[in-house]
């Protein structure tokens, strides 16, 4: 155990030496073989042996066979339900490399070391965003390589890892390439790249992946979107190590195999590479002072607080964002899953985080939220259900085994378009439930223990509903709807904004029974729903998060000041106390 | 002895160096990993080795002609233990169990600081010392705590009154207890009595002990057994039923309880309570297969109040599935994780 740290630290103070002594050496003989810069020519890697193949084999048939198939053309009983698909392994073509655009990735099933080969490291951290999880932990080292002599070898039939006549291997010497320093000119003529290099034509003007997102197709015909820059964790090559400007350089430099993105290296220089790197890094989702977000070992995702605090204003509450009291207020990460529990299931949510700031006064709360959606969706017409419909027949779920042509990827951008949309709810009466019971988290339990959902639709509805159950239709709250106010929702570059105000609560005003009422200083059960209309989702299908609690800062009381002080003199009494008495113990024993 | 005692100072020095590289975030804690299902024994395990560490490094440095006091090693010891309930065990304990076991080790080095008289005076000498003031490094030390103590605990104070919004903690029974019998796609289940359909020898009867023999194989990757593949297209009875499982598994299931049954699916991110790891040896490998069966028919929803029906967000899988279907994933899931079921009796 302790020897492989030391190795592993070995290793890396190694390879910190070579960056320092090889980088100026590195590419100036590779340019002078009219290859891009900094990339060198590489060998190919000798064939792994038979026995490598054969445990290979068993490890393939135990665990990957679900997803990628017996012959490893991505068919496998899971992938019909998956989005993206799982990669058909046939043609050779890995997303993830090191090597020039259209080429094999890495693999030598004798060395498995970082940045040297690719298949390796994309089995060890798996394709955060997708399916594939990482194996380390659950495969030894031997194992994930002998798993990948055997899909190298067997599976990948159209080229041939060995074939010096057809393969070669060109390949960025990314440890070679010190990083340029994040500076502000950096980042900003890595801003200015990315429009002149047409990133931003897919991508977007903020890079939340809103570009060209509709007409993109992989090599086998599936629709594919482009990658969310704010989002690093969700970046397939992110290696478990999101905000580390290395795997954006590579990427970029290498291309995606398979995707439309291309690879940069032909025209663009090592020094723009990095500026652009240091850019859409930079535009990476981080907390209030600016520094990445605290990331989950367990799910290499942000980590969640499940305290969404609210801050009081005196006075009226600000609607716009840049209001000192908004970049005040945290801001908080509302992961999102499908709902899977109930049809019709949500196997693929296009949103999978919301954020969430809040603010309130003596009157009302407000709710800032802001989540990215490639697409703006507004239904066509009006919709053939009515605002309180829960089962529609319309939406469907996917069918477990459809072939390809039927399959969840093959159907994505082609759905029925239907609001975007989001919903908060709450418990009602949260007070007198026996904690930590709270109605059932899709849309309450029953009318004994039901929730107060607000919801608001890109049509720009904002409407009231008490929920009574998963299957029963919401009731309407009319004389609620009035005292709510939508603040803003707007659409911008791929992020929605919406913030919705309502009122705390009071008996005279509101109805005990249906609405919630907030207290200030008290947790109230908050879940959250989110509909992407691109993705078909209407009535249950949606992304639902897990129990927040909405949290009303109270002032802070005067006794806080005063019983520390209290407190203080009193440990300074004792203090007298014990030493006069130690002291007096001595003088008598001397005495 | 020596040479014995010094492989123990290495273990020491090496391991506080991880522990401090994991607090100050140098080295990622994710270093030295926690093996899912082994951690019990992986943690008793680490702190022996920092206990023997300890042992070689105080005998080093008492070696070496500067002993430790006992004063030291005892606060030192207990230091280590909240610093390592802290920053080392993932996913992280909630703070009044670590209070707990903090309480707990301070009793235990308590008991041994104080195991018998001379040891005792050793301990509390320092702090003599101290007030007595003899010298002037006490002396300062003197002022200095006298200063520093009413600020401290005064600031303590102020922490501990300040308005906070912490996560409330909620305790969910994870396994509760279940029903007499099941009633499910309209047929009742009794679950003493009731039995997988599919795990069956070849000639078609009930085996646990057959298919236990077919399962796939204990250690790390948990592989099949080579000669038991359910991808085989010569397969009849159990392993093709395996086989079936997985599909469905596959199909259903792995969006939260991942590719590996470990819980880590797509989706489990986003759930709390998170999925069941069944690679975990506390959760099926303790069950007997007609519990699951009844977990897995009836979901969050069916869950008894311990069980926080309202925040889970398993399937009532008589919705999606028949019957059939959810006692192959039952199959297929024992059979991944190499695991028996638990019998009755």
């Amino acid at each position: 155990m302790i020897d492989s740290i030391t190795q592993k630290a070995g290793i890396i103070a190694a390879a910190a030496f070579g960056v320092v002594l090889v980088s100026s050496a590195g590419y100036s003989s590779a340019s002078a073989q009219g290859l891009p810069e900094g990339f060198k020519k590489g060998d190919l890697a000798p064939e792994p042996s038979a026995e490598m193949i054969e445990a290979g084999k068993r490890v393939y048939f135990t665990k990957c066979v679900w997803c990628h198939g017996v012959d490893g053309a991505g068919d496998g009983p899971g992938a019909d339900r998956l989005w993206p698909r799982p990669r058909n392994f046939n043609q050779g073509t890995f997303k993830i490399r090191h090597t020039a655009s259209g080429e094999l990735p890495l693999f030598d099933a004798k060395k498995p070391v970082p940045g040297q080969n690719d298949l390796f490291e994309t089995v060890t951290h798996g394709l955060p965003g997708s399916a594939m999880p990482p194996w380390e932990g659950i495969l030894t080292e031997e194992q994930r390589l002998q798993v990948l002599s055997f899909v190298t070898t067997q599976l990948v039939k159209d080229r041939k890892f060995t074939d010096k006549q057809s393969e070669t291997q060109t390949v960025l010497q990314l440890a070679d390439l010190k990083p340029k320093p994040a500076t502000d000119e950096s980042k900003k003529r890595g801003g200015e790249l990315v429009v002149e290099k047409k990133c931003v034509e897919c991508h977007g003007m903020e890079g939340r992946g809103d570009g060209n997102a509709f007409n993109l197709k992989d090599d086998w015909g599936f629709s594919i979107q482009p990658a969310d820059w704010h989002k690093c964790w969700n970046f397939r090559g992110s290696r478990q190590d999101p905000y580390n400007v290395g795997n954006i350089f590579r990427t970029f430099s290498t291309g995606v195999n398979g995707t439309p993105m291309p690879s940069f290296a032909d025209n663009t220089t090592v020094d723009e590479r990095w500026d652009i790197a240091n850019f859409v890094n930079s535009l990476c989702e981080r907390d209030a002072l600016g520094n990445p977000l605290p990331i989950d070992p367990l799910t290499d995702k942000p980590k969640i607080n499940f305290v969404i605090p609210s801050d009081m204003v005196e006075g009226e509450i600000p609607t716009e964002i840049d209001h000192e009291a908004w970049q005040k207020a945290p801001k908080r990460y509302v992961a999102m899953g499908g709902q899977i529990t109930h049809k019709p299931r949500n196997f693929v949510n296009r949103i999978d985080d919301i954020w969430v700031r809040s603010l309130y006064n003596d009157k009302s709360i407000v709710y800032l939220i802001e989540w990215d959606d490639r697409t703006k969706s507004v239904a066509e017409g009006k919709l053939p259900w009515a605002p309180t419909q829960v089962n529609i027949i319309d939406v469907k779920e996917q069918d477990p085994k459809t072939g390809e042509e039927g399959s969840i990827a093959a159907h994505q951008n082609n759905y029925t378009v239907y609001n975007d949309a989001i919903a908060i709810q709450t418990a009602v009466k949260w007070k007198e439930l026996p904690a930590p019971i709270k109605p059932r988290y899709l849309f309450g339990t029953n009318d004994q223990f039901p929730v107060d959902i607000v919801k608001w639709e890109a049509d720009g509805s904002l409407r009231a509903f008490k929920g009574t159950g998963w299957d029963k239709d919401f009731e309407e709250r009319d004389n609620y709807e009035e005292s709510m106010k939508l603040l803003k929702g707007e659409w911008k570059d791929g992020r929605w904004y919406v913030m919705i105000q309502r009122p705390v609560g009071n008996k005279k005003d509101q109805d005990y029974d249906e609405d919630t009422f907030f207290e200030v200083g008290q947790y109230i059960p908050t879940v959250f729903f989110a509909w992407d209309g691109h993705n078909g989702d209407a009535g249950r299908k949606m992304a639902v998060s897990a129990f927040f609690y909405t949290f009303m800062n109270p002032p802070i009381p005067q006794e806080t000041y005063i019983y520390p002080a209290v407190i203080a003199v009193g440990v300074v009494l004792l203090e007298g106390w014990v030493l006069t008495r130690r002291a007096n113990k001595k003088k008598g024993k001397t005495l | 002895m020596k040479a014995l005692m010094s492989l123990g100072a290495l273990i020491g020095v090496a391991g506080l160096l991880l522990l401090g590289g994991m607090i100050f975030d140098v080295v990622p804690s994710n270093t030295v990993r926690l093996v899912e299902g082994y951690m019990p024994m992986q943690m008793l395990f680490e702190v022996a080795c920092f206990v023997a560490g300890f042992a070689g490094l105080s005998y080093m440095m008492s070696a070496m002609g500067m002993p430790l006091p006992r004063f030291w090693q005892g606060i030192g010891f207990w230091a280590f233990i909240l610093l390592y309930l802290k920053y080392r065990v993932y996913p992280p304990i909630p703070f009044s169990v670590r209070a707990m076991y903090g309480t707990v080790s301070l009793v235990a080095v308590f008991m041994w600081v104080s195991a018998n008289e001379e040891d005792w005076k050793k301990f509390k000498q320092p702090i003599m010392n101290v007030l007595d003031a003899q010298t002037g490094v006490n002396k300062l030390l003197r002022y200095v705590y006298l200063v520093l103590l009413p600020i401290l605990i005064g600031g303590f104070s102020y922490n501990a009154m300040m308005p906070k919004s912490e996560e409330p903690i909620e305790l969910r029974t994870v396994h509760p207890a279940p029903p007499a019998s099941t009633k499910v796609h309209g047929k009742t289940y009794t679950l003493q009595t009731s039995q997988n359909p599919y795990r069956v020898n070849p000639e078609g009867k009930y085996d646990q002990e057959f298919s236990n023999n077919n399962i796939v194989e204990q250690g790390m990757g948990r592989l099949m057994k080579p000669n038991a593949n359910p991808w085989d297209d010569k397969n009849t009875g159990y392993l093709k039923y395996v086989r079936e499982g997985g599909e469905i598994f596959f199909q259903n299931c792995h969006f939260c309880h991942g590719d590996n049954l470990n819980g880590r699916g797509l989706h489990a991110f986003a759930f709390n309570p998170i999925p069941a790891n069944f690679t975990d040896p506390g959760t099926i490998a303790q069950l007997q297969e007609t519990f699951i069966f009844w977990r897995v028919s009836k979901g969050g929803i069916g869950l008894p109040n311990e069980g926080f029906p309202w925040a889970s967000v398993m399937p009532p899988w008589e919705q999606h599935l028949t019957v059939d279907e959810i006692w192959k994933v039952i199959l297929f899931e024992y059979w991944h994780t190499g695991y028996y079921p638990r019998t009755w009796d």
